[in-house]
């Protein structure tokens, strides 16, 4: 196993919303489509995966339905709801001001202040 | 979305929790099954998998949570956790939920009675804006003569509310400030014949407006109207929703029905609306008439009222209109009031005119608040207080158990419970207490509203107090259980979350109540105790009062005495045909068998009813103000014989005192003296001051007889024949039997009806009853009060004996010490026996210093009997040291017996 990144604080909601708007998935996919997304770079606590998907479901950005999973068996798949695609998007957009910002302080030379 | 998510989990926990444990376990299988595919042994695999996942049950707890599940679960276990603790000790729990249910109960009983009684208002829309108009009499202004209610405002002066009818329709036309200016007067005692039978029912007056400016509303047919208010309209009346009920059986034809009100025709129009009750908060009338129907159904020999600018009589109300400030509505109602006195007053105006007060209007005219506010606000401080007591008792109660507890938290902190959460757990065992015992006092709340009124109601009359177990006294209820659960609660729960996890562990039992704390209990007994005494001085000087007022010498007997009054209606019965009607009903009702004998008066005895006259020795001038006014009763021939009062000079009166005999009088010792002090009265001669009338002989001397107040002594009386009368009012007859009420009923209402069938019998009672009545306030007072000091008498002692058993199971190591190094069973006996009287006493003589402050208050209500009463004092004192005695020695014997092997090997 490579090196891996600890996840940012309050980051796991927003790679959740992502991983599942690609398409239903069940949590173990979840946890598969981060790490494989993030090219394995990225470790999820398993423990702290079902709270956030119990969190998210409760709020509204995700819904559930039983379904057969890829070896035949019954699971909980997850979707994106409307709210959840908004919410997406608002974090998205917060992200990318947030490391734009982040990135450009951290990149500034003496000569530049 | 969140709280329908959450209510989802809530209703459907087991499909939840399920749910949960196979989303878990499929992500765990998965997992395994693609550590097997890379090559990891099957039981390897699934190990690595759980291992690497982490504990299932926090991460459930974590999701739980997420879904805010947790507290729910947490309460739902505390709850569980103390219904189990509460179960294991069945007498303390039994004692605490009785005690707080009957506190409860009693505040929730007095409670209805008062927000029925003092804080119900007129049942109409937008009640706030209504205004009564008063008068107040300035000290040079003249009322002229009137017929209401008054009172006096804080300078002194009398305040009234009625007016004359003349200018009510002057100041309807003009008085700016209120929208719609209605007239209203209550008329009570109507006869009324709907076809099937006489009967006696209330009325209300009201203007033709009245109906519009209220607000109120009919559920059929119309209300009255300004048509219906014009002189010599065709009678018409809106009757009650209960006497549509109970007259007419909620039949739709009762509208253009005609029933006989005082023997006038009168057409029903129309039926209120059941939560209507006219503008006299007190009463509950049965019919509406228009106003102007005043003179044919109560003529008064004087003529007309409505008619009459100077006779002061109707009611006014409205509605404030919006926009007017208080001050400038005053104002302008007074000189509009002003103006109007000047245009319909018959004589030229006096030096200053009254003045006018708009006052609140949303309770009408009230009667209620200034004979019930009083004893209301008394009752509901005394149940206060043994609520207070209730929760003091409790609060040491658990302070005690905490304290046995302490072991049990110690546990539970040093497994890594938090402080906060322990706090939440005492609080939710006192709640699920002060819950419990408020149900249970609910129960008893709704069983003492129907009671209550009783005490506070002359018992011959139907109910007027209307009791309404609503959302109020249920909020009310919730309010007091909670208020009582935190105080009782809140204490202990603290005191329990100060242990420390180690030393609650280390530390055996008997050193684990700090000095502090057990000072804390004992302190709370001594107040619980001074409270008591508190009580039970009140219900001493209350049950004195009343044994007071009944051991009083009234002066005749009452025994074996029934009453009813007949009032016919004026406009039938008038003048000598009414002395005649009066005359044929004493002679049937003599004539019965099983009637020893009857006869009548204008006033009743003891019934807070007299009749005021100026009289003085025929040709003695004028006296001091109030000297020439003896009380005077017009009554029949066997008055004295029947009431047994002795005539012990001279002769009673005899069937030859008649209209056509000379006029004769009895006087009775008081006016004797006070007429004729120096000489014999028989033969003398008194007169009606402003009557030009024969001068009336005294023919006898009777003993002295209250009159009017029990509390009062003999006034000076005079007796007349009511047969030398020209006139009368309504009248009481006495009748001495000694058969049963309801047979002799019977017979008069036969002996009646071959009279007159449409005399309907008033007020039925006894004579005893009718004192009774006079003592209604006393002896609700003594009994409320009396239940509660036994009451705190018996929390008291639960008290006492709860701490001193707590603190003798505490010391049973050092007693078994004592006793093994040789103290008696005595010594040991005394010594815990000293330390309940030491708190029996500091708590009865704190109890004692409270209540010589308090009992002035109740100064007003007392008879015979000071407020500082050294007797009541000493009794209550000795009562309760005796109950901590008695309450203390359980304990103490146990002590006393405490075998030392068996104490010292105990730890």
């Amino acid at each position: 196993m490579g090196k891996h990144l600890d996840l940012l604080q309050g980051t796991l909601d927003m790679l959740i919303l992502k991983a599942v708007s690609l398409g239903p998935l069940h949590g173990y996919g979840i946890l598969l489509r981060i790490q494989q997304i993030s090219r394995e770079q990225l470790e999820i606590q398993q423990g702290s995966l079902y709270p956030a998907l119990y969190r998210l479901e409760h709020q509204g950005w995700i819904a559930a339905d039983w379904g057969e999973s890829e070896n035949k068996r019954k699971a909980k798949f997850y979707r994106l709801t409307a709210a959840g695609k908004r919410q997406l998007q608002k974090e998205t957009a917060n992200w990318d001001r947030m490391a734009d910002v982040i990135g450009g302080i951290l990149r500034t030379l003496p000569e530049e202040i | 979305m969140k709280l329908l998510s959450w209510l989802r989990s809530l209703t459907k926990r087991t499909k939840f929790e399920s749910e949960m444990d196979a989303e878990l376990r499929f992500h765990i299988e998965s997992y395994a099954g693609d550590l097997k595919q890379a090559g990891v042994r099957p039981d390897e695999a699934l190990r690595r998998a759980r291992l690497e996942f982490g504990n299932i049950e926090s991460q459930k707890e974590d999701c739980r949570a997420s879904l805010g599940l947790r507290l729910w679960d947490e309460l739902r276990a505390d709850l569980n956790y103390g219904a189990r603790m509460l179960r294991q000790s069945p007498g303390f729990t039994s004692v605490a939920i009785v005690s707080l249910a009957l506190g409860i109960g009693a505040n929730t009983a007095i409670f209805t009675v008062a927000s029925s009684v003092l804080y119900r208002t007129i049942a109409v829309p937008d009640s706030s804006r209504l205004r009564m108009l008063n008068w107040v009499q300035h000290p040079k202004s003249k009322i002229g003569p009137s017929w209401g209610i008054f009172g006096r405002n804080s300078l002194g002066e009398t305040t009234g509310s009625p007016f004359p009818y003349p200018l009510y329709l002057d100041l309807r036309k003009h008085l700016p400030v209120i929208e719609d200016l209605a007239a209203f007067k209550d008329t009570p005692r109507l006869t009324a014949n709907a076809g099937n039978g006489a009967e006696s029912i209330d009325g209300e007056l009201v203007s033709g407006n009245f109906y519009q400016a209220l607000g109120a509303k009919v559920i059929a047919g119309r209300p009255i109207n300004d048509a219906d208010e014009a002189i010599n309209a065709p009678p018409v009346a809106v009757i009650s929703d209960a006497y549509w009920s109970g007259r007419f059986d909620r039949s739709a034809d009762v509208l253009g029905k005609t029933i006989k009100v005082n023997l006038l025709p009168v057409t029903i129009v129309g039926v209120n609306a059941p939560e209507f009750h006219g503008a006299k908060i007190c009463c509950n009338p049965q019919i509406f008439l228009p106003i102007t129907l005043n003179p044919t159904l109560d003529p008064d020999p004087r003529g007309s009222i409505i008619s009459n600018a100077n006779f002061w009589w109707v009611c006014l109300i409205g509605r404030l209109k919006p926009n007017i400030s208080p001050a400038a509505a005053q104002i302008a109602a007074e000189t509009e009031f002003h103006r109007s006195l000047r245009a319909t007053m018959p004589e030229k105006p006096v030096a200053e005119f009254p003045g006018l007060l708009l006052v609140a209007g949303d309770r009408g005219l009230d009667t209620q608040t200034q004979m019930f506010a009083r004893p209301l606000h008394l009752l509901l401080g005394a149940s206060g207080l043994v609520l207070l007591i209730a929760c003091v008792n409790l609060a040491n109660l658990l302070l005690a158990r905490g304290s046995a507890r302490q072991r049990e938290i110690g546990v539970r902190l040093a497994l890594g419970a938090g402080r906060l959460r322990i706090f939440r757990q005492a609080l939710t065992e006192s709640m699920l207490l002060a819950v419990l015992g408020g149900l249970a006092g609910l129960a008893i709340g709704y069983a003492g509203h129907n009671f209550l009124p009783t005490l506070f109601e002359e018992s011959w009359h139907a109910s007027t107090l209307e009791n309404q177990f609503d959302w109020k006294v249920f909020a009310f209820a919730a309010a007091i259980t909670l208020l009582t659960g935190l105080i009782f609660g809140i204490v202990p729960a603290l005191r329990l979350n100060t242990g420390n996890a180690n030393s609650a562990l280390k530390e055996t039992r008997r050193m684990s109540l700090t000095s502090a704390s057990a000072l804390f209990g004992q302190s709370l007994v001594v107040v619980q105790i001074a409270l008591s005494v508190l009580v039970l001085v009140g219900a001493g000087l209350f049950v004195h009062t009343l044994a007071n007022l009944r051991s009083l010498p009234i002066g005749f007997n009452p025994q074996r005495i029934l009453l009813f009054d007949l009032d016919p209606p004026h406009n039938h019965f008038a003048g000598a045909a009414r002395i005649a009607l009066f005359r044929r009903i004493e002679e049937k009702l003599s004539a019965l068998s099983g009637i020893q004998s009857a006869t009548l008066s204008s006033e009743p005895l003891l019934a807070d009813s007299m009749d005021n006259n100026c009289v003085r020795p025929t040709g003695q001038p004028p006296g001091k103000p109030g000297q020439d006014s003896p009380f005077t009763n017009n009554v029949g021939e066997r008055f004295f014989e029947t009431l047994e009062i002795p005539i012990i000079a001279g002769r009673s009166f005899n069937w030859h005192d008649n209209q056509h005999a000379p006029r004769v009088a009895i006087a009775n010792r008081k006016l004797v003296q006070k007429f004729f002090p120096n000489s014999g009265a028989l033969g003398k001669t008194v007169s009606f001051c402003e009557a030009t009338d024969p001068p009336i002989e005294i023919v006898g001397i009777a003993a002295d007889a209250r009159y009017a107040n029990i509390d009062q002594d003999a006034p000076p009386t005079l007796y007349l024949p009511y047969l030398q009368q020209d006139d009368a009012w309504d009248v009481t007859f006495e009748i001495k039997t000694a058969a049963s009420t309801e047979s002799v009923v019977k017979l008069i209402r036969t002996a009646l009806d071959s009279v007159d069938r449409d005399l309907p019998i008033l007020d039925i009672r006894t004579q005893n009853q009718q004192i009774d009545a006079a003592l209604t306030e006393q002896r609700m007072f003594a009994s409320l009060t009396s239940g509660f000091g036994l009451l705190a008498l018996l929390l008291a002692g639960i008290g006492i004996y709860g701490i001193m058993a707590y603190n003798v199971s505490r010391r049973t190591n050092e007693i078994g010490i004592r006793m093994a190094l040789g103290a008696q069973a005595s010594a040991v006996l005394t010594m815990v026996l000293r330390e309940a009287w030491l708190l029996a006493i500091l708590g009865t003589v704190a109890g004692i210093a409270a209540a010589l402050v308090v009992t002035r208050l109740l100064a007003n209500e007392l008879f015979g009997i000071k407020p500082n009463d050294p007797a009541t004092y000493c009794a209550a004192g000795l009562l309760l040291l005796a109950i901590a005695l008695l309450a203390g020695a359980i304990p103490a014997r146990r002590a006393a017996s405490i075998d030392p092997c068996n104490a010292l090997r105990h730890e």
